[in-house]
């Protein structure tokens, strides 16, 4: 039996990367986890089949062109059966097909994918679009953070979007389709998991240098995981526990960060970039571009620039043990 | 005349003639497109104009199209005169249109520079639109007197048929320019 | 060419010659007013164009072989991403189509001299290259167009784009559009009034009924980009309000102003490509277009109702439901006009005695990617549906396969099906039936597995991604069929340059087409037709060799002076005889002023700019200080 792909080390290896891409979820909108997307994925399928049908129309036709090849001159032409054929073929055939789609799609599948109203949802989540992170509100609630979202696993959720500088698209490609995020307006999507999981989103509109890295996470729980983690964000910052997190907080209220960032409870209040209150218990750091560990941590604070060339965010000249409180500071806020 | 003797009948719509109504086209277009985004920007706002400025008045602006209208008597006249041969009485319309279209234009930067007083572009989508459409069909203007000045040059020296066609399209396009003109003036009146 | 096969007597060829011969050496070619010379003026530099563009996409296919390749950043990426499709767009695929093609072959397709306005002509090319230099040069400097080649406005304003690129974009696409403009005046006018005796509307080439409806999209589209181009100039540089809401205006404005160019545009592109098509098939199918009265009124179709669909570019965006529903429906209506002409190019083919050389092989082509295309391009008016996938690769791939292989492939067939007719020689058969091969599988390898990884949740505009979400195979396959791609290209190239010093002289019909070109020379003389031909059926030279119709029966040789008939719009009966300008300095003298008060206004110097535009409008007074004689 041959054994070349099943060895353990490259299984190993396989795992990793897709343990890596696990981290961040899948963003196939072939995979649908919710019935908008299910409805999306379907419409795909049948549009495929019936291309094929089309498009074996016209090789068909190809390929009997190709068979006449060896004709020495044409023969004598039927202008009236000629013009039937165009006129069933390029007219009649396409019409019905065209009538159906537009029937299914944009009758039936629209409303499974439709904005909800406001006020047909129980919950509502806001969506601020930045250069180049996701702001999150929870309504209702304290809650701000960034670029992971929860929700409760079968609950109508009304994603309501806008941005606060240029245009962004919010999108999930397993939950639903996206809405361009537009200064001055609002746009909304349903988010509604049909199952627990991690889903995948990216920024879907050019929004200058780091639109591709722009990436968010919608994490869908079962409903009592996720009350609690909606409570544990509720509350206010962790108080640091250590002489080293007491001097990280110290220096994160001294130098610039808190002119950027809040971290609730703490004098902390810049709006300009992701609140940082419940930091620890995200799993990335720059709209999933890095993963949160204290190592990745240092060095984007060290260098922001380096993992996301012209990010707002500039590099701050700390040094070795100012770096270790700051992140031990950070790595507290779970 | 041709080789074959054929006798040629001049159109009365050359390639010249059509050369001007497919740019006036064109440029009525731009028109449409520069008129739908005021009304579009109109629609979008809650108030228009903004609070702080108050509507154009009326009575220059309606006295001046009905000075730009009025030259389309002339205008025409002179083509008429061209093609009857009677270049004299043509340059004299086509200067007598000038005339007054300069009066018109500068009627028209008086009120220009006294709306940029009012309400500056920089301030406001509505001054921003107002001063584009109206600098838009300004400037058209001045081209339209640019055209007839040519001609009125031209036409001292004699009619031939490429004057005569030349003259035909700038009545067309005077023509467009003064349509222009009357739904610029409805769309800079009609916000009250 | 022998005193034997003269249709009149020598002498009067003779003075023809004598006429019509142009200015030698570079100045000739600088002030050139020959619809020929021009047409081949924007061959070389459409050429030239197409080939930094596709230095662009390599560029952009390496970096993206690749996850988190470090070839390029994302700064010079978003410069590459955006003067890809700025030139491929504006610099390539418009002027190759209406400005090479179109204008070389127009006139001798309706049995003209030249162009209606052969000043005029020369005026749009000078504009063209001018626009293209002025676009580069933003390169040059570091600061080339980086907002993509659609432009969204909050990104492409001031406060988010403080240097100077997106004004390059803006005023380099004014330049381009007032190029185009004035070609398509020219087009219109040409078709309409300069058509030989006898040649009335429904006896006008296929092609030439493509150029027209190409021509009137582009006068009733450019005015929105160009609009557009004017507001973002004023906010960005005088702080007025259109775009921003704090001031009263919408970001939309721009979206709604552009794609009412944008989506009539991208039928500007294509269409030219049917009317290739549907003069290569029936000559190498050796039969008549089918139902050609249908092809005709489709092919004017598409481009009218494509002014009705723009809003479906903006699906996203969260537009009320009528008007995603009617944009839509549509959207919808506009395939048909499409399905009518594939159909009818098929059973062409498919009823008559086909030979599959290199041109028609590239139509097969261009048959394939363009059902493709159009497949997926319906697809997209499944409302649902685009909102999912707009703005990943598998609009990439829907856009592509239609520009690429829907309108590049016509071209290069058209390249070998006229190279015969303006160089004298063939095409070297066998490596033109390789490298539409070559050209075929790559481009199959670049642009389809774009629909799959946009799918699985590619987006577009990306400088890089992550590894692990599937879509890493894909993207090094794309970059394989890149190359590919561009050896393809590479071996057309190689193909026409050979034979063009090298290649089997042919005589004037080496593929017996039936349309007027074929009955002139190859090269065409500077006069085209000794005799200007008179015209009973859309396909003239069929008449002539098959049947045995006399063209030359009209007898006008109109050798006095540099002269072609103008006739009436519908039936063409013979009008006047016009007077025709030869060489000319004052349309490169004229765009020189242009581009210049463009600069000037770039760097913002005003004054300048005025001293420039008065220069040009003395410039249009001495252009009309010439009049054509009178008979």
């Amino acid at each position: 039996m041959k054994r070349g792909f099943f060895q353990p080390r490259s299984l190993v290896a396989g795992l990793i990367v897709v343990g890596l891409a696990g981290c961040g979820g899948n963003q196939d909108a072939l995979h649908p986890a919710s019935g908008a997307e299910r409805s999306i994925a379907d419409l795909w399928w049948v549009m495929l089949i019936g291309s094929a049908i089309g498009f074996g129309s016209v090789l068909f036709l190809l390929v009997l062109g190709w068979r006449r090849r060896g004709r020495k001159t044409s023969p004598p032409s039927n202008a009236k059966l000629e013009t039937t054929l165009v006129v069933t073929l390029g007219v009649g055939i396409p019409v019905v097909v065209l009538l159906s789609l537009f029937v299914y799609s944009d009758v039936f599948v629209m409303r499974s994918t439709a904005a909800p109203t406001p006020g047909s949802t129980r919950m509502t989540i806001d969506v601020i679009g930045h250069d180049w992170w996701w702001e999150v509100r929870y309504p209702g609630t304290p809650v701000v953070t960034a670029n992971e979202i929860h929700i409760p696993v079968g609950s109508a959720v009304n994603v309501v979007g806008t941005t606060a500088d240029v245009i962004h698209s919010f999108w999930v490609p397993q939950l639903n389709r996206k809405i361009d995020l537009i200064p001055g307006r609002t746009n909304r999507v349903l988010l509604e998991a049909d199952r627990p999981g991690r889903f995948r989103g990216q920024c879907s509109e050019f929004c200058g240098l780091q639109h591709a890295h722009m990436a968010v996470l919608v994490i869908a729980e079962p409903r009592a995981r996720f009350r609690a983690w909606l409570a544990n964000q509720e509350k206010p910052a962790r108080p640091p526990a250590t002489g080293e997190e007491r001097l990280g907080l110290r220096l994160f209220q001294t130098q610039a960060c808190a002119g950027c960032h809040t971290i609730r409870g703490t004098t902390a209040r810049g709006t300009i970039g992701p609140d940082l209150t419940h930091l620890a218990s995200r799993g990335t750091l720059a709209a999933l571009t890095l993963p949160n560990t204290p190592a990745a941590l240092r060095s984007w604070i060290t260098d922001p620039d380096h993992a996301k060339p012209g990010v707002k965010m500039p590099a701050l000249p700390l040094t070795g043990s100012q770096l270790d409180a700051l992140t031990a500071y950070l790595g507290s806020l779970r | 005349m041709t080789a074959a003797g054929l006798p040629a009948t001049a159109s009365s719509r050359p390639a010249g003639w059509w050369g001007m109504a497919l740019f006036i086209t064109t440029e009525a277009t731009l028109f449409g497109a520069i008129f739908s985004t005021y009304v579009y920007l109109w629609l979008r706002s809650p108030r228009w104009p903004p609070q702080g400025i108050a509507p154009t008045k009326p009575f220059y602006p309606l006295l001046l199209t009905a000075l730009l209208v009025a030259t389309s008597v002339p205008v025409h006249g002179a083509f008429r005169s061209a093609r009857a041969g009677a270049a004299g009485r043509a340059v004299a319309l086509l200067l007598l249109a000038v005339a007054v279209q300069c009066s018109y234009l500068a009627g028209q930067f008086v009120l220009f520079a006294h709306d940029l007083d009012r309400m500056p572009p920089d301030r406001s989508a509505y001054a921003s639109t107002y001063f584009t459409m109206l600098g838009t069909h300004h400037a058209h203007v001045v081209a339209g007197i640019a055209l007839e000045l040519w001609f009125a040059l031209r036409l001292t020296r004699g009619v031939n048929r490429y004057r005569l066609v030349g003259l035909h399209a700038t009545t067309l396009y005077w023509d467009f320019v003064i349509v222009a003109g009357l739904i610029l003036v409805a769309l800079q009146l009609a916000p009250r | 060419m022998t005193a034997v096969d003269l249709p009149v007597g020598p002498q009067r060829v003779e003075r023809l010659e004598r006429i019509w011969t142009p200015r030698p050496g570079v100045l000739g070619w600088l002030t050139t007013t020959d619809h020929k010379r021009i047409g081949l003026l924007y061959l070389f530099a459409t050429l030239m164009f197409f080939a930094a563009g596709g230095v662009e996409a390599l560029t952009m296919r390496t970096q993206l072989a690749q996850a988190n390749e470090k070839l390029v950043g994302p700064g010079t990426f978003d410069e590459l991403l955006t003067m890809h499709g700025i030139t491929m767009i504006f610099l390539f695929i418009i002027p190759i189509t209406t400005g090479a093609f179109g204008n070389y072959l127009v006139p001798l397709m309706i049995g003209a001299r030249d162009m209606a306005f052969p000043r005029m002509n020369a005026l749009s090319f000078w504009l063209f290259l001018a626009s293209g230099c002025f676009l580069y040069a933003g390169f040059a400097l570091g600061a080339a167009p980086n907002a993509g080649w659609f432009d969204y406005v909050p990104l492409a304003l001031k406060q988010y784009d403080p240097g100077s690129n997106i004004d390059f974009y803006a005023l380099g696409l004014i330049l381009n559009g007032a190029s185009s403009t004035a070609a398509a005046i020219n087009f219109i006018a040409t078709i309409f009034k300069l058509r030989a005796p006898g040649m009335s509307l429904n006896r006008m080439p296929l092609f030439c009924y493509a150029v027209l409806a190409v021509a009137f999209a582009l006068l009733l589209a450019l005015p929105a980009l160009t609009l557009d181009c004017i507001f973002l100039e004023l906010q960005r540089r005088l702080g007025f309000h259109f775009f921003d809401v704090a001031g009263g205006g919408d970001p939309l404005l721009w979206q709604y102003l552009f794609w009412i160019f944008g989506h009539p545009e991208v039928y500007i592109i294509v269409l030219p490509a049917f009317g290739i098509a549907t003069s290569i098939i029936p000559t190498f199918a050796r039969r008549r277009m089918v139902a050609f009265p249908l092809v005709a009124m489709a092919e004017l179709l598409v481009a009218f109702i494509g002014f009705g669909v723009f809003a479906h570019h903006m699906f996203a965006t969260g537009l009320a439901t009528i008007t995603l529903v009617f944009f839509a429906a549509a959207s919808m209506l506009v395939v048909i006009p499409s399905t009518i002409q594939v159909y009818a190019w098929l059973l062409t083919v498919a009823t008559g005695a086909p030979r599959f050389r290199a041109p028609l092989l590239f139509i097969g082509g261009f048959v394939v990617f363009f059902v493709l295309g159009g497949l997926t391009g319906i697809m997209f008016t499944a409302i649902p549906f685009d909102q999912a996938l707009t703005d990943t690769y598998f609009v990439v791939a829907h856009f592509h396969f239609i520009i690429f292989g829907a309108a590049v492939f016509p071209i290069l067939g058209g390249l070998y099906y006229w190279f015969p007719k303006v160089t004298g020689r063939l095409y070297h058969e066998r490596l033109a039936i390789v490298s539409f091969w070559v050209t075929f599988v790559g481009t199959t390898l670049t642009f389809f597995p774009m629909h799959i990884v946009g799918l699985l949740g590619m987006t577009r505009r990306v400088y890089t991604y992550e590894p692990g979400l599937g879509w890493d195979a894909y993207n090094l396959a794309e970059t394989i069929g890149g190359f590919t791609l561009a050896a393809g290209l590479l071996l057309i190239l190689g193909n026409l340059v050979w034979s063009r010093f090298n290649g089997e002289p042919c005589g004037p019909d080496p593929f017996h087409g039936g349309t007027l070109e074929w009955t002139v020379p190859s090269p065409p003389p500077h006069y085209n037709f000794a005799v200007i031909p008179t015209v009973r059926s859309p396909y003239p030279n069929w008449d002539r060799t098959d049947a045995g119709y006399d063209l030359e029966r009209g007898g006008l040789v109109l050798d006095a002076g540099h002269e072609t008939p103008s006739t009436e719009v519908r039936d063409a009966r013979l009008e006047e005889i016009l007077s025709m300008p030869s060489e000319s300095p004052w349309p490169i003298v004229l765009a020189a002023c242009v581009v210049l008060a463009f600069v000037m206004l770039l760097a913002g110097h005003v004054l300048i700019t005025a001293v420039f535009g008065v220069l040009g409008a003395l410039t249009l007074g001495a252009w009309h200080l010439h009049e054509p004689e009178e008979t």
